[in-house]
């Protein structure tokens, strides 16, 4: 027969290294027809980043996104840069971003401040000019204020900068500290069917609502939401690498089962309004957050589904099965 | 000179001519007609990426134009002018002593060009906080999938079949395997020593005691997790080349090239800059490929063949070689009152460390950090320990402790509210992180949005309205 | 062994070793590099190709299986002018992340969609069950799949 059940969980994740230092840096180049070059030592995973990073220098620079090139990953050309690891990459290596478009276009402001009779401080970078706060028709092309920077005035527009979370060290006795400058909040909650004569789980539905301060891109945000429960679904019902005397029996994907389209569910997904005046343009991050919290929450839809309480992973058929029949069995001796 | 360039023309001539009419009567040519492969150049990428303000556009990422035309380029994908393959023998045993690597029947293979044992590493030795892994492990090999010896040849059969010619002696040490029995004084030792353990952790807020007997409710429970594995769709994949100035260039699939070219001047004991590493697009990382793993040793055969040298993990390779996620075996006890307020909570995690540290020092201190969950705890203990096993190592993985942790402190929650006859959605609103709460290690927390996500998810899925 | 086949339309041929695997020749062979390998052993879906009309795991296939028989790959798709509604689709819902899983996503997808042109979820969820990807939860794929398949009615009801 199958049984209904539903669950949550809810997590918190840090964004950054542990206490250690995890620096970026990067560098801007604004181009003389006001398109731009970024370079950043970080590699493109597969998350996004690049695309993302992107955004965030032409937002800086008040350019659109496809003005911005990304040059990644060449330790010759490359900056430094600590890596895509510990989801870092948005609020560290952004924030070094921001700070090196900010110096970029700073140049900029110097130089054309004369031109519009303002002060530099006066000028902003917006919609692909540079125009006087208060009064932007009165504004040149950021084309032709990096033309009139580099070839009247002699200051290409160029700036690099880095960034680095500041931290606490944590007491080695008792841990008290600041291990990292920010944190994200999630929560999900899946809805399941458990078969309780073959112990099979069916996940219906998850909704998952995360909070990652302001998405530099929602799109891509979206993805690594479902793509982390992916991960997560398989961590909590298939995947796992069994050994016999030290030696793995399946290191192979046909052994090793791990989720494929029929197995993921319907996922509705949902982020929290919130902003990190810490983070760049108030984002955080995402990448690890999103696997986090998704085994939890099936294993408590699992326990309203059935009564029982699985405290081993994964909850393959097998495991959740024989907890119903102990439960069942404790229940006749009782009763 | 002018003469001399004549004889040479001349000669030139001569040969030609000799060559030509003793040469069969030959067909044209036929041109190939081999045509390129079409594909548009020019299509707009949506309005997204063309709109200001940047931030906050669903814009289209330029690699997906090229993901979806099969352009983009992974290490695979690459090839140079005379790449060589190569391999790597693994341990026959989880742990033993290597007394001897004999690498000549190999060698005389016709297309092999360079074999390599760690002997001959000049620095056989790395690791992100520990530097206790080797390249290839000489004289003590810690799990199956440790590397042992590698090889280059022409062709990737060829480098297959060199591995099952090198000889091997081993002496089989006694293993562990569980992460418990390593703990125990009397287990083998993976690394030496007289404890299996390498890094601890303590969390320690308020009087974790005295508030559990104050607390009207205690629970416990055991949770367990199992090893996983990454499974990038593309496995790890790297290509050494040399050039005459002595500088190696290295294609790799590795996550973070800045301190992968530190591992590699530290490993081949080269400076900085005669190393340059090249990060392609990556498919998929999610932490395992994020130290080195092949790269010195490619970097070596290719400076012993003069010639490129790329190696692609099998399947199998992934998940006997490269890192996994660890194991953790958590106690939780938590201190609470009839109304679901959690007075203290009192936590001990085992983390199964596999044969080498790799990224354990981070996931200890991270699992610590957030094992408590996202809750108002005045006392707070967490004990945390890695133990060696003579398994795969476990390194980065998604999340580095948290999603274990986060499954046993969730578990837990639904077990009290399910207790206390509260609803899980209260006790996580009544216990749960608010703008300037204090964290396990008494950070003041900010930008905090927990209660929000928890209302928010609720509403969506309909909590409320489907309670039963 | 020479093999002689069409792939995208176009008469190829390579003189391969016989154990070589369709694969295999087209990667190194024709420098066809968007078929990618995986696992090699037909589980992971990343070599999917089209032969004579069938999605296959071109890992599993030998190259001289293939001989006289029309391959479709990644690389078939787009024209000099359009991409395929396909990879426009999946390219407009971010359906990628490394991209690695793609072009055998794709090629799955395609042959989906051309056999049945206004599939429900599940059966574009079951028509994926081969193709294994790690980065995306496949939500935003089935999403650009189904995104496609009423582009591709619309253009077959035009045309």
């Amino acid at each position: 027969m199958k049984k209904r059940g539903r669950g949550m969980a809810c997590m918190w994740y840090p964004i950054g290294f542990t206490v250690a230092a995890n620096p970026s840096a990067a560098t801007v180049k604004v181009n003389t027809d006001g398109t731009a070059t970024l370079l950043t030592g970080t590699v493109e995973t597969g998350q996004g980043a690049l695309t993302v990073l992107g955004q965030i220098a032409a937002e800086t620079l008040g350019l659109a996104t496809d003005d911005v090139h990304v040059v990644s990953g060449d330790t010759d050309v490359t900056p430094m840069d600590t890596g895509a690891i510990a989801s870092r990459t948005t609020y560290v290596t952004g924030n070094a971003i921001v700070r090196a478009a900010e110096k970029a276009r700073e140049i900029l402001f110097e130089s054309t401040a004369p031109l519009l009779n303002v002060k530099p401080d006066q000028l902003e970078a917006r919609d692909k000019q540079i125009q006087v706060l208060g009064f932007p028709s009165k504004s040149i092309s950021i084309a032709d204020a990096v033309q009139h920077s580099e070839s009247i005035v002699g200051n290409p527009a160029i700036g690099s900068a880095t960034y680095n979370p500041p931290t606490v060290e944590m007491d080695p006795e008792t841990g008290q500290g600041k291990p990292f400058n920010t944190y994200v909040y999630a929560t999900q909650i899946a809805d399941i069917e458990v078969d309780d004569e073959t112990g099979e789980v069916e996940i219906l539905k998850i909704v998952a609502v995360h909070d990652c301060g302001t998405p530099i891109n929602p799109m891509l945000v979206e993805g690594q939401i479902q793509g982390g429960i992916s991960m997560g679904v398989g961590f909590a019902l298939q995947e796992e690498i069994l050994f016999e005397e030290g030696r793995q029996i399946n290191p192979n994907l046909t052994n090793y089962i791990m989720p494929t389209s029929l197995d993921m569910p319907e996922l509705d997904v949902g982020l929290v309004d919130n902003y990190d005046p810490t983070g760049p343009f108030g984002a955080k991050g995402a990448g690890e957050p999103t696997a986090v919290p998704t085994a939890a929450a099936i294993m408590n839809a699992i326990h309203d589904a059935v009564g029982v309480r699985i405290t081993t992973l994964p909850a393959t058929a097998e495991r959740v099965l024989g907890a119903i029949m102990e439960k069942q069995e404790l229940e006749q001796a009782a009763g | 000179m002018a003469t001399r360039n004549k004889d040479i023309q001349q000669k030139t001539e001569e040969l030609i001519t000799v060559e030509e009419s003793k040469a069969p009567a030959q067909q044209p040519l036929a041109i190939p007609t081999d045509n390129p492969v079409a594909y548009p150049l020019e299509l707009p990428q949506g309005e997204a990426r063309l709109r200001t303000p940047a931030v906050g556009q669903r814009a289209r990422r330029p690699d997906g134009r090229l993901h979806g035309l099969g352009q983009t380029q992974y290490i695979d994908d690459i090839t140079f002018p005379h790449m060589l393959h190569a391999k790597i023998l693994r341990s026959k045993y989880p742990h033993a002593r290597i007394v001897s690597i004999d690498t000549s029947e190999a060698e005389k293979m016709p297309g092999v060009m360079a074999t390599l044992t760690g002997a001959e590493i000049p620095e056989n030795s790395f690791g992100p906080t520990y530097q206790d892994q080797p390249v290839l492990a000489y004289p003590i090999a810690r799990h199956c999938g440790d590397g042992v010896a590698a090889v280059a040849a022409t062709s990737e059969q060829l480098a297959t079949e060199a591995l099952e010619k090198i000889k091997v002696e081993y002496e089989p040490l006694p293993a562990v395997f569980d992460p418990l029995e390593a703990l125990e004084k009397d287990s083998p030792k993976v690394h030496g020593g007289d404890t299996n353990i390498y890094t601890s952790k303590v969390i320690k807020k308020g009087d974790v005691e005295k508030a559990l007997k104050e607390s009207e409710h205690v629970f416990h429970r055991q949770f367990r997790t199992q090893m996983v594995e990454h499974v990038p769709l593309e496995p790890h994949a790297s290509i050494a080349s040399w050039d005459g100035n002595g500088r190696v260039t290295l294609w790799t699939s590795l996550g973070r090239i800045t301190l992968g070219r530190e591992d590699l001047s530290r490993t081949l004991k080269m400076p900085q800059s005669k190393i340059r590493l090249i990060g392609t697009v990556v498919g998929g990382n999610f932490g395992g490929k994020n130290e080195i793993t092949t790269e010195p040793v490619l970097a070596l055969l290719s400076k012993k063949s003069r010639r490129p040298v790329k190696l692609v993990f099998t399947r199998g390779d992934e998940f006997i070689s490269s890192t996994i996620r660890h194991p953790f075996v958590m106690d939780y006890t938590t201190g609470v009152n009839n109304d679901g307020k959690i007075l203290a909570r009192k936590i001990r995690l085992v983390l199964d460390g596999g044969s080498y540290c790799s990224w354990t020092g981070t996931t200890i201190g991270k699992g610590s950090i957030l094992a408590p969950g996202p809750y108002d705890i005045e006392n707070v203990l967490v004990e945390a320990f890695a133990v060696y096993t003579n398994k795969t190592t476990t390194g980065a993985m998604r999340g580095f402790g948290a999603p274990q942790v986060c499954f046993a402190y969730e578990s837990q929650m639904d077990d009290i509210a399910h207790k206390l006859g509260l609803d899980p959605l209260e006790i996580r609103l009544r216990n749960g992180f608010s703008e300037n709460s204090l964290s396990p290690t008494s950070q003041t927390l900010q930008s905090v949005a927990l209660k929000e996500s928890l209302a928010q998810a609720a509403e969506r899925f309909g909590w409320k309205e489907n309670q039963a | 062994m020479l093999v002689e086949l069409k792939v995208n339309g176009e008469p190829k041929s390579a003189d391969v070793p016989p154990e070589t695997t369709l694969l295999k020749m087209l990667r190194e062979y024709l420098n066809l590099t968007g078929a990618k390998l995986g696992c090699d052993v037909g589980d992971c879906g990343t070599c999917t190709v089209i032969v004579n009309g069938v999605s296959v795991n071109s890992c599993l296939m030998l190259a001289a299986r293939a001989n006289g028989h029309e391959v479709t790959t990644i690389e078939g798709l787009a024209n000099s002018n359009e991409l395929h509604p396909l990879q426009e689709k999946f390219e407009e819902h971010g359906a990628l992340q490394c991209g690695f899983c793609g072009p055998g996503m794709l090629i799955s997808a395609k042959n989906l969609l051309d056999k049945n042109p206004d599939p429900t979820v599940f059966e574009v969820r079951d028509a994926l069950s081969g193709n294994l990807c790690r980065c995306t939860g496949y939500t935003k794929i089935i999403e650009a799949v189904i995104d496609a398949g009423r582009v591709m009615n619309t253009e077959q009801a035009n045309s």
